[in-house]
Order: structure tokens, then C-alpha cells, then sequence
């Protein structure tokens, strides 16, 4: 492979040519109901050339390795065209050149494990949702595992081998009473290991399911402004959709108007107010020691004692701000180049008790955990998956249909208290963008208080 | 070099130690071409191939995928092994029925290359420029080829070549402390169906609607769901008539088979053979036939959604409603799954103009945040609407801003169906829909 590689590099005469082949091993079991909708085991071979003449990128993805020098000059040719329409020369940040193999080594390789394992463990997390209620009427149960290996090489000599693995669990409950009481209780899971993290997650599976049912009996939100406390899942969501999309630099760089809101430097909310884009947490789903540029890991601040530090970067967009690139070149498989993304991504800890971020509101809402969560520039919107009434700065009945949105600037700024209880949290689906989607990330924070934030929701 | 496995070979390899099986087999070439900020950014020539075997052993199910061709041990080996504890299949693999021809392909769509698409750009960058010239434009073009080989041990053998051209256009407006984003987009297995030209002058239309901005109460009101906004109103009702989820259980329209549930004024149609559509094809990807039926007629249910394997389960006909890539796409490497075609709602009488003429105070949706989130299943919704605006007196008064509109679909369109306009359009390639006027929509808004 190595050979060909290299080979297949030599034959371009771009400005900067890099390849990227991945050979992926992946299992999937699903259960909707009684039902084991799909169980199967999968492995996918391919690779994608980049090559960079003047200002146009040229982009050529593959299947066959046979076709590998072949699809070089087509990449050339591609960005010969690219490049005769921008008359602008793109630059690539320096990244030293590297030669490294990133081995894992997992107690339980999910390539060596029995299928029929992987279909048992989640058979029995979906017999515990089924069967914690006859009000249960069915069940959606996700197990996918995959280990990737990567190889980057580019024309300047770096060359890596990195191997990345996944496992993911999704387990939701979909209770009903009567005709139009319909109600999900969900809990997802997912690390960069082995199988072994699959294991003993019964609890989980029970949490889903109780939850569905307590659903049934609780009231829908009245929509209006409140004070809003999040848990530590909802405000990792809010902080990756919200603010993190912003911060992605191969999007501001053309941006001039937003540049001109985001200025590091500027103040954007509390002292205590700290964000933080890691490219490595033990365990997580957003690690990788290199970017699919091949760029090192690193950790950086987007917000430091409330005021913005920098952004997320990749090569060119580092050349194009004066920055140094941060190692968020990702993409999420062969078929795609790689775009600025997050990796794990979450708010800092601040120093309030929960009960101290609870004192004081007369009502208030509580809202966990996220069905999901969409933005389009500062506006955003996302929905807890479950909350609760704050009385009286105690927590009372649970609500249902809570749905967050605002404008992130504002919101930031309108975070009073910050928690001492910081949690990363890596879920089952992953990140989206430009149509690459899911992206393995993790996110999280502590809990964290939000004044006078708009909830949608009906009127009663 | 490796030798490529040809897809019949492979077939009848497996086909003594198995009941049945069914090899899938899709080779595409896609030319996708971005521009960003109103200046092209990429082009990319993706060259795919991989197939996926399904098999039936001891009456049960397996599946694997792959995208080596040259290799048969792993995939063979792979879905056998999957089979030993696989679903029982309530199913056999069917044999080819004839049907009409279907329009797929077309030379226009396949002569395209990355000059012309880069042109298509252009012109769409230019029209949003000579509008606004601070406005800024994403477009992606993305053309394709597919082949689809469909085989199966019970004889069937379907072929089928098929073009692709589908556009987006993303425009942003970014003004300190307010920034607008609206967007388009259109689909087609034919060229002169997608009209850049259309996409780029509705967007303007918008944006004109959009200079003004305009405070709204919070209160229940009328809501007119035009163009994308539209797909608020549709999109639970795919989960609704998925026959999968009606025969689970979880389906609020579980036991409501030939019972009125939606206002009669409403159909709902899928139409899996409507020509050049960019969902259509003379058979699924199960090798049935496609159709077209009435999902809700007059407010009346009529029929679910089904592929093979939930239609063997819930004992009802297979509608031609199996295809390995559903709305998110997934190629080759999914199993079958019930997912809709085309979904058209026949239009009303009045125009968009008459119906909005008609209301003191009202919500013109076009766009919202957060489609899909919530309680889909239950038909509850609760949007933040990104692109909205106030009709006052019958008028368009501005742009909302802050606004939240939430409700129930089956209760909406059962009980406070206003009005459907007279003419449809296009939403993500999959719904042709006029625009929809509901009453009582709960609007919540910061103003």
C-alpha cells in the first residue's frame, strides 16, 4: 500500500497533492420492536486525492486501488479548471512533514468478536425496554461498532497510519396512551473502544424506558421567556451547535460581516465563561492524534474568561486568518475532503453548586438532555429531551415539548451562573455538516443558567 | 490486480446453500461543484462502486455490503453469518413483474460536465448578485450517473441507468446583530427541470419581503406554510403512513385505516413513477414495482407505506416502497426500507395572493430551524421559524424575527384547515405541495 501510495503521489505535478485511503470494518445490529431489523457485517475500501494547482482545489474519490494513479490525474485536471477561475493563489499553513503509525490496542477488537455476541448484548437492553411497561408499544435499539484504519500521505513526505475505532449503543423506548399520547424516552452511547464499552449498560436501557413512561403523564411547556437552567448534555448541545458552527473557520474566513462580530478580544459573557475545543480527551469519540490534513492535535480556547481567543482551522483557512492550524481538518469518510470541524467540545467548569444555580428562581424551567438541535448562523434552536418546573428554587413537575431557540450572542451573554460539574458526553449519532454527516464528536459542560430564554411551545 | 467478480456469477455461487438471495450492485459517478461566498470552491469527481448481498437461509435473514468486487469469500461469509440468527424473513425474493417504463435517464443530464455545471453556478452567483451585490451565495451542483444492477435467485435481473442534477442555493445576508439566511433548492433525473434561474429569483423574492422587519404578538393565529415551509405540516405524516411504524404500533394512524382523520379537502398522494421525478424509478430497489396510490384521500386514510419485509409482517401487499436509501441517503450499504416517493398534494382553488388577502393577521412560513426535532411520531411540532413573515390586513407587513410557532398536525389539518393554494412546489425533490393555511397555530415571539 505504502508503494502505490507513493507512486500514485509522484505522478502529479500539482502545487500540493495529498492521498487518503481508509479501509473501515464496521457491524451494525438493530431492533425496532420484537423486530432484529438488520443485522450485518460490513467492510468498505477507498480513497480520495486532493491536488491544489494555484487557487483551485481538484478532487477525485475512488474504490478501486487499481485506479488510484489514474484518479491523481484526474484530481490535476480538475483543479487546472478550478484554478483557472480564481485568479487568487490559495496557501496551505506550514505543518511540519511526519512519519508515524497510531496503533490501538482495545481488550475487546469488535473485528475478533462474534456477531452473534453483539446481537445477543443488544437483544437484552432491548428486552429491557420492552418490557419495563405494557404502556411501551415499541422500541428502536442501535449497536454499530467500526474500526477504521487511516493512511494520509502528501506530497511534502508526511505519511501516517492511524487506526480509529467506534462503538456506539442507542436504545429508545416509544411509549403510548390512547390514540395520540406518544412519547419517546431515549439514552445513547458511544467512545472511541472496544466492544467492551457496550457492556453493562442495562441501566441505561431501564433510564429510557422509564422515561418514555413518565412522559406520558407530563404537562406540555407553555411557551413564553424564562429563566432557563440546562443540565450538562443540553449545554454541551447548545454550546457545539451554537457557538462552535460559528467558530469553524473555513466558514468566517470568507465572512467579512461575521469576522466583524467575532473579534478576538471582544467580551461575549461571564468571567467565568470558558470554552474549549479538545482534540484529545481519553476515550472520547472526537479524538484523533492527526486531522485528515495530517495536522497534529491540538487543545485551544474559543473562549477564555468570557472573551474569544481564536477559532478551529485547517491549513488553508490557518494561511488565509495569520493562524496556526488547529488539527480540525476532518471529514467523515474516503468520499469526502476534509472540512473545519469540532472534535470534543465543551463549556468549562465554573464554581456554582446545582442548588445554588437553582436559588432565587421563583419559575423556571430545567431542561435535559436534546432530541437535537439545528442553527443558521446566531439564530439557534434546540429541544430538551425531557425538563422539569423550577418552583420556588426547587425542582417540580416534568415537562414535555421543551424547545430552546434564540440568538447565541445574546444567550451568551445572558449565562449567569456556571456549574462545578463538568461531564463530556459522547452520543450515538455524531455532527453534520456540508452534507458529511455523522462525524464522531463529544461535547458537554456543567450545568449552566440562561436568563430570559424564548421556549416554544402551545398555549394552554 | 484483482479481478472483479461479476454480480450473476456471484449470485449463483451463493445461491446452493441459501433459500433465496438478492445481490444489489450500484456503480455511480457524481461530479459534485461548490461555491462558497459567491465564488467556486471545489470540484470533485467521485468515482463509487459496491454491492450488497441479502440472503435468506433456514428462513432467516442476512445481509453484508462491500465495495471490493474482486472479493466474494468476505461478503458470502459475512451474510451467512449474520443469517444464522437473523430475523425470520416473512418474505421470498419476487420475480420480475412487467411495468411500464419509468424516465430516468437523460443525455442532457449525462453531457454535462464540469464546465457547464460550473456555468449553471455562475449564473445562479450572478442573478443573487445583481440583486444585492452584499448578499452571499453557496450554491452546490451535483450531477450523477448511476448503474443499478438488481438480481435475485428467483430470475429477476433489472438494469437501469439513471442521470441525476440536483442544485441547492444557500444566500446569506449577515447585518450586525441580524443575519438572514434563506434558502432552495431543486432535483430532477432531468436538466430542464432544474431551473437555477427560478431558484435564485425566489430567493430574491424573499429577501424583498425580508427588508423590513415587524413585531408579532404571542398568541395562537392563522399560519400559511408556503414552499420549504411546508414540510413542517408534511414531515409527520411520514412517519405516520410508514407502514412500518403503523404495524410497531407506534403510528398515530394505527387503527385509522379507511376512517376520515385529516379535513376532506385533503390528499395525500405517492407516486414512486411520475417522470424525470428525482425519487422515481420503474421499480424499487427490492426489484417491485413501483406505484402510485392516495395516502389520505378526502381525509380518509387510505394506505400505508410497505416494503417486502413489513408488509410479509403486517400481512398486507408490498407497495414498492423498499429502497436502500432513504431520505438521508445511504447507498448500497443499507438494507431495504419503507420510505416514500414522490408526495403530491392536488392544489386548491385560490391563489397564494386571495388566501393571504383574506387574513387580518397571519404567518407566512417559509423556512424554519429544528425540522424534525421532537415529538415527530406524536405530530407535534415546535419550530423556530428563520424565514417568516407577518401579514397585516392582507398584506405582507416585514420579516419576524425570534419566533416560535408550535402545534399538532393531525389536529391542525383535521380541525383548522383554512385553505390549499392553487399552485404546488417543489420541496427537496420529494413533496409537490401547494401552500397550506391552517388556524390556531401557537406563535411565541420576543417581537
Amino acid at each position: 500500500m505504502r508503494d502505490r501510495i507513493l507512486r500514485a503521489l509522484e505522478r502529479s505535478g500539482a502545487d500540493y497533492t495529498d492521498i487518503r485511503v481508509e479501509h473501515q470494518w464496521r457491524t451494525e445490529v438493530f431492533y425496532q420492536g420484537e423486530h432484529l431489523q438488520n443485522v450485518g457485517a460490513s467492510s468498505e475500501l477507498g480513497g480520495i486525492v486532493r491536488c491544489l494547482v494555484g487557487g483551485g482545489w481538484g478532487i477525485a474519490v475512488f474504490n478501486s486501488l487499481d485506479e488510484m494513479e489514474r484518479r491523481v490525474e484526474d484530481a490535476q485536471r480538475i483543479a487546472q479548471i478550478v484554478s483557472d477561475k480564481l485568479p487568487e493563489e490559495v496557501e496551505l499553513a506550514p505543518v511540519e512533514p511526519v512519519q508515524d503509525q497510531v496503533r490501538v490496542s482495545l481488550p475487546k477488537d469488535p473485528r475478533s468478536v462474534p456477531l452473534q455476541q453483539k446481537q445477543e448484548i443488544l437483544k437484552g437492553y432491548n428486552d429491557t425496554l420492552l418490557k419495563y411497561s405494557d404502556k411501551i408499544v415499541t422500541t428502536n435499539a442501535r449497536y454499530t461498532d467500526s474500526f477504521k484504519e487511516v493512511t494520509f500521505a502528501n506530497s511534502a513526505g508526511t505519511f501516517i497510519v492511524e487506526e480509529r475505532p467506534d462503538v456506539t449503543l442507542m436504545l429508545v423506548a416509544t411509549a403510548r396512551e390512547g390514540a395520540t399520547n406518544i412519547q419517546m424516552g431515549f439514552e445513547q452511547y458511544g467512545v472511541a473502544a472496544g466492544f467492551e464499552a457496550m457492556e453493562g449498560q442495562e441501566e441505561k436501557a431501564e433510564t429510557a424506558a422509564r422515561r418514555a413512561v413518565d412522559l406520558l403523564q407530563a404537562k406540555p411547556v407553555k411557551g413564553g421567556v424564562y429563566t432557563v437552567v440546562v443540565d450538562p448534555l443540553l449545554a454541551g448541545v447548545f454550546i457545539h451547535e451554537a457557538f462552535g458552527h460559528l467558530c469553524e473557520a473555513d466558514f468566517l474566513h470568507k465572512n467579512e460581516r461575521l469576522q466583524g462580530i467575532l473579534q478576538p478580544g471582544r467580551k461575549f459573557g461571564v468571567e467565568e465563561l470558558n470554552v474549549i475545543e479538545d482534540g484529545y480527551r481519553p476515550g472520547l469519540r472526537g479524538n484523533s492524534k492527526y486531522d485528515d490534513e495530517g495536522t497534529l492535535r491540538r487543545r485551544i480556547y474559543l473562549i477564555r474568561d468570557g472573551v474569544l481567543q481564536g477559532f478551529m482551522h485547517s491549513r488553508e483557512t490557518a494561511a488565509r486568518m495569520g493562524a496556526q492550524p488547529t488539527g480540525n481538518a476532518r471529514a467523515i469518510s474516503y468520499r469526502f475532503p476534509p472540512i473545519v470541524r469540532m472534535r470534543n467540545t465543551y463549556i468549562d467548569q465554573g464554581s456554582a453548586s446545582f442548588d445554588q444555580i437553582l436559588e432565587g428562581i421563583d419559575y423556571g424551567i430545567y431542561a435535559c438532555a436534546a432530541f437535537g438541535g439545528q442553527t443558521e448562523l446566531e439564530q439557534f434552536t434546540f429541544s430538551a429531551a425531557y425538563a422539569y418546573e423550577i418552583v420556588d428554587g426547587k425542582i417540580g413537575e416534568m415537562l414535555r415539548d421543551v424547545v430552546l431557540t434564540g440568538n447565541i450572542f445574546d444567550t451568551l451573554r445572558n449565562i449567569d451562573m456556571i456549574g462545578n460539574d463538568l461531564q463530556i458526553w459522547g452520543g450515538a449519532g455524531g455532527c453534520g455538516k456540508g452534507g458529511q454527516a455523522p462525524l464522531p464528536t463529544t461535547l458537554g459542560g456543567p450545568h449552566v443558567r440562561i436568563q430570559n430564554l424564548t421556549v416554544g411551545g402551545r398555549a394552554q | 490486480m484483482k479481478t472483479e467478480i461479476r454480480a450473476a456469477n456471484l449470485l449463483e455461487e451463493v445461491s446452493g446453500q441459501v433459500d433465496g438471495a438478492e445481490l444489489y450492485q450500484l456503480r455511480s459517478l457524481e461530479l459534485p461543484v461548490r461555491f462558497a461566498f459567491g465564488k467556486l470552491e471545489s470540484v470533485q469527481s467521485v468515482e463509487t462502486a459496491g454491492r450488497a448481498l441479502r440472503l435468506i437461509k433456514d428462513g432467516r435473514l442476512g445481509f453484508s455490503t462491500t465495495t471490493d468486487l474482486a472479493d466474494d469469500t468476505t461478503l458470502v461469509r459475512n451474510a451467512l453469518e449474520s443469517a444464522q440468527f437473523g430475523d425470520p424473513a416473512p418474505f421470498e425474493f419476487p420475480v420480475k413483474q412487467p411495468t411500464e417504463p419509468v424516465a430516468c435517464f437523460d443525455r442532457e443530464v449525462e453531457q454535462l460536465d464540469e464546465n457547464a455545471l460550473i456555468a449553471l453556478g455562475e449564473e445562479i452567483v450572478e442573478e443573487i448578485k445583481s440583486y444585492d451585490a452584499q448578499l452571499q451565495t453557496d450554491v452546490v451542483i451535483y450531477r450523477s450517473i448511476q448503474e443499478v444492477q438488481l438480481l435475485n435467485t428467483s430470475g429477476l435481473d433489472i438494469q437501469d441507468r439513471r442521470t441525476g442534477l440536483a442544485i441547492s442555493v444557500e444566500v446569506t445576508r449577515a447585518r450586525e446583530g441580524d443575519i438572514v439566511i434563506i434558502y432552495d433548492s431543486a432535483s430532477s433525473h432531468r436538466r430542464q427541470d432544474v431551473d437555477g434561474l427560478a431558484l435564485a429569483r425566489g430567493i430574491v423574492e424573499r429577501f424583498q419581503w425580508a427588508e423590513k422587519t415587524v413585531k408579532v404578538g404571542s398568541k395562537p393565529m392563522p399560519v400559511v406554510f408556503h414552499r420549504l415551509g411546508a414540510a413542517v405540516p408534511l414531515l409527520p405524516l411520514m412517519s405516520g403512513l410508514n407502514g412500518r411504524q403503523v404495524f410497531l404500533g407506534a403510528s398515530p394512524l394505527a387503527e385509522k385505516l379507511e376512517q376520515q382523520v385529516l379535513d376532506e379537502r385533503f390528499t395525500l398522494v405517492d407516486d414512486g413513477r411520475l417522470d424525470f421525478a428525482s425519487r422515481s424509478a420503474p421499480y424499487d430497489d427490492e426489484g417491485v414495482p413501483t406505484t402510485r396510490k392516495s395516502l389520505i384521500e378526502g381525509g380518509v386514510v387510505r394506505q400505508f407505506l410497505y416494503d417486502l419485509k413489513t408488509a410479509g409482517l403486517a400481512g398486507a401487499q408490498p407497495t414498492g416502497n423498499g429502497f436502500k436509501s432513504g431520505l438521508r441517503g445511504g447507498g448500497f450499504q443499507r438494507p431495504p426500507d419503507v420510505a416514500p416517493s414522490t408526495w403530491l398534494v392536488p392544489p386548491g382553488e385560490r391563489s397564494l395572493e386571495e388566501i393571504l388577502s383574506g387574513l387580518d393577521e397571519a404567518l407566512l412560513v417559509e423556512q424554519v430551524i429544528g425540522l424534525g426535532q421532537g415529538n415527530v411520531m406524536a405530530g407535534e411540532f415546535s419550530n423556530n421559524v428563520s424565514v417568516g413573515f407577518l401579514v397585516h390586513n392582507g398584506e405582507i407587513a416585514g420579516r419576524v424575527k425570534n419566533t416560535m410557532i408550535a402545534g399538532n398536525v393531525y389536529e391542525l389539518l383535521k380541525d383548522q384547515l383554512l385553505a390549499l393554494s392553487d399552485r404546488p412546489a417543489w420541496v427537496f425533490g420529494l413533496l409537490h405541495v401547494p401552500a397550506i393555511a391552517v388556524d390556531g397555530v401557537s406563535v411565541a415571539s420576543r417581537g
